[in-house]
């Protein structure tokens, strides 16, 4: 998948190209807009990233100028200002994304990978998940683990949706508020941490394999191997 | 022109104005007419005293020198009632019968000698001898009978007899009121045409001021680029339209000098913040032992916790100057809350705490989404850190007038008194508080940015009471 960044800071565009790479990204860099709206009419991009401070313009511009010219690849935005922008909002609603700074690499892989399935729109959605011996049914509300029925509250049954279909990558707490709860904060306390807590209690029953786990600093993984 | 608002005219400035400048007016131009009127009249009572001395004495000249035979009475008599026909000022279209100038002649005994006029003579007579008539200087005097005085002048025979001629006042009286009413209608007239110049043009040049407050009230928070309009005139409202112009064109520089700094402090510090969590990441992925992880985790904490306060520290810093920029949307607080409660509850229980929501049902206010996200769950994560166990928080969502009250109550142990005043400031917090003292002032922000306010205070049953307000309809909308 061939992906361009758009980053005038070079210790932010050096570990981001890194970390993509690894991630199975064909990245291409440009420092400024001037090279960016080059790169993207000559290369075929599934995705890009573009920062919102770029010495030479306002990503916006870019992003609106790229559209005319009539590059359709969806846009994930880095922004390092605090509040977000109105034009930011309507670019969402078009269909791209935007990630503020700091931000965690794991969010946004999750965001690049929604953007890109959004893209390619995989067909009618499955209304079974499968996860190793967890099966959710997604139609009856129901999950079990090695056949057993477990007793999920409603919330309970959306957060492990959101894991099952994160099956193996890292989600952070931000992401499991913004994706389960639908919101954008920062909690000084644990909240998110004593929900993981509660479900693993359930679904990680006694002499069953552990599937949850916390990665501390970055957020959870559901092992799916 | 007529005012667009309810208020009725007479409550207006411009109305007052015009009373009182028409009272000024009327006052001066009663005071001119006053003077014409006394003016008039001493020339008409002039002009008939002139008269007055002039005739008596040609009367009393005849009267000495007619001879003293049976024709005098009908000499004099004649010579008076000749006299009589010229008064002045006397109208036309007066009946014959001569009843306005009197001739009397009385001996040196005061004996009545002579009578020239209506009736016998007899109450003038009386009159004359009640006042002291001094020659030469015509006086006024009443007489019986008559509704209006004379004008009496005298002369004083050798022989001892005196004449009198008395002329009615009643024709100069009749001049002056005639004059009186002109004067008046005149006056009345002025006075309407004055008061309507006066209500007209301050009524104008107040509509064009109610214009610039209009407009200038109507420059909001996050709409600083309006204008007051101007006029064409280049006058004293225009003056003032042109100041506040300024004065708007200085305050958008400096809140967008507050917001370029701001910006670019954020900018600047979450660039290399992004670097430093990256690379911390990647070191965190290529690690094999856990051993070494702790420091770099703990290091990726802090940094969340650093990115968040310098977050909160700047909106607090923004709001504390009125320029938290808001993007409001409708937002139904009973919906949030219920989310937010969800969220936080297994938190809460796991700490021994209790948590209940009392509303009355859908409540949406226009409110930006995100500020009131971290503005709910501030206010849970406080309650959260300094409720010691086994305590509850009651939530109570309601309508009060035009604002959703949010009423947060515990049982816990309350404020400190000491710091209840100081509550809502930047960096106070509790003795055994661990956070960075942004919590509150931050609620007290977002409350404000929306044109709402915040309480805090103890409950008479012990425990606190943190009140919030905030507008159903955004106040500072664009």
């Amino acid at each position: 998948m061939r992906l361009l960044l758009v980053e005038d800071e070079l210790d932010i565009q050096r570990f981001l190209k890194t970390s993509l790479t690894e991630a199975g990204y064909q990245v291409e860099t440009a420092p400024d807009g001037k090279t960016a709206e080059r790169a993207a009419i000559d290369g075929q991009f599934d995705v890009l990233i573009v920062d919102l401070g770029l010495p030479d313009q306002d990503g916006i511009s870019l992003i609106l100028k790229l559209r005319q010219l009539g590059v359709r690849a969806p846009v994930l935005i880095l922004s390092a200002r605090r509040s977000v922008d109105d034009r930011v909002r309507g670019l969402e609603q078009g269909g791209d994304d935007y990630l503020t700074k700091p931000f965690a690499l794991a969010e946004l892989l999750a965001r690049l990978r929604n953007l890109t399935k959004r893209n390619s729109s995989s067909g009618a959605e499955a209304t079974r998940l499968r996860v190793l011996d967890l099966e959710m049914d997604l139609l009856r509300r129901e999950a079990t683990r090695s056949g057993q029925l477990l007793q999920l509250t409603p919330q309970e049954f959306v957060l492990l949706e959101y894991l099952c279909r994160n099956a193996g990558r890292v989600v952070t707490r931000s992401m499991i508020l913004d994706q389960v709860w639908g919101m954008r904060i920062q909690p000084d306390t644990n909240v998110v941490d004593v929900h993981i807590y509660r479900l693993r209690g359930k679904v990680d029953g006694p002499g069953l394999q552990p599937m949850i786990r916390t990665l501390r600093g970055v957020g959870y993984v559901l092992k799916d191997r | 022109m007529f005012s667009k608002t309810a208020k009725p005219v007479m409550y207006s400035a411009a109305w007052r104005i015009s009373l009182w400048a028409t009272l000024a007016f009327a006052c001066g131009t009663l005071l001119v007419f006053v003077f014409l009127h006394r003016f008039v009249a001493d020339d008409i009572q002039r002009r008939s005293d002139a008269w007055l001395s002039g005739e008596v004495e040609v009367l009393g000249d005849v009267a000495e020198r007619t001879p003293k035979d049976a024709l005098y009475d009908r000499v004099v008599g004649e010579v008076a009632e000749l006299a009589g026909k010229e008064v002045p000022n006397k109208l036309l279209s007066e009946s014959s019968s001569n009843d306005s100038v009197f001739f009397l002649q009385t001996g040196s005994d005061g004996s009545r000698q002579l009578w020239v006029g209506a009736g016998d003579g007899e109450p003038a007579l009386k009159a004359i001898q009640a006042v002291k008539i001094v020659s030469d200087h015509p006086t006024d005097l009443h007489v019986q009978g008559f509704g209006v005085p004379f004008r009496v002048a005298s002369i004083r025979l050798d022989d001892g007899s005196h004449i009198y001629l008395g002329l009615s006042e009643r024709d100069e009286l009749r001049v002056l009121r005639s004059l009186r009413l002109r004067f008046f209608l005149l006056w009345l007239l002025i006075v309407l045409f004055g008061f309507s110049i006066v209500f007209y043009t301050t009524r104008r040049m107040l509509s064009h001021v109610r214009r610039i407050g209009e407009a200038a009230s109507g420059i909001g928070h996050s709409d600083l680029t309006a204008r007051v309009p101007m006029t064409q005139k280049h006058d004293e409202i225009s003056d003032l339209a042109l100041t506040l112009n300024h004065m708007l064109d200085r305050i958008e520089s400096s809140m967008h000098q507050l917001h370029t700094i701001t910006d670019s402090l954020a900018h600047d510090l979450r660039s290399p913040l992004t670097a430093i969590r990256g690379k911390l990441e990647m070191s965190l992925s290529t690690l094999m032992q856990v051993e070494q992880a702790e420091p770099i985790v703990s290091a990726i904490e802090e940094l969340d916790r650093l990115t968040d306060f310098l977050n909160k520290s700047l909106d607090v810093a923004e709001a504390k100057a009125d320029a938290l920029r808001l993007s409001p949307v409708a937002l139904d607080l009973d919906e949030l809350l219920r989310i937010m409660i969800d969220l936080y509850e297994p938190s809460m229980s796991e700490k021994g705490l209790q948590i209940s929501l009392q509303s009355g049902g859908p409540l949406t206010i226009e409110a930006d989404a995100a500020l009131i996200h971290r503005m709910i769950a501030n206010l849970f994560d406080n309650e959260l850190k300094h409720l010691p166990p086994a305590c509850s928080v009651t939530i109570r969502l309601g309508i009060e007038e035009d604002s959703a009250s949010l009423i947060l109550d515990d049982d816990g142990p309350g404020f400190d008194s000491e710091m209840l005043l100081h509550l809502f400031e930047r960096r106070v917090r509790g003795k055994d508080s661990n956070g960075h003292g942004l919590g509150l002032a931050f609620i007290d922000a977002v409350a404000r940015a929306h044109g709402g306010t915040v309480a805090a205070s103890n409950r008479e049953s012990g425990g606190a009471r943190i009140t919030v307000a905030l507008p159903i309809v955004s106040k500072r909308s664009s």
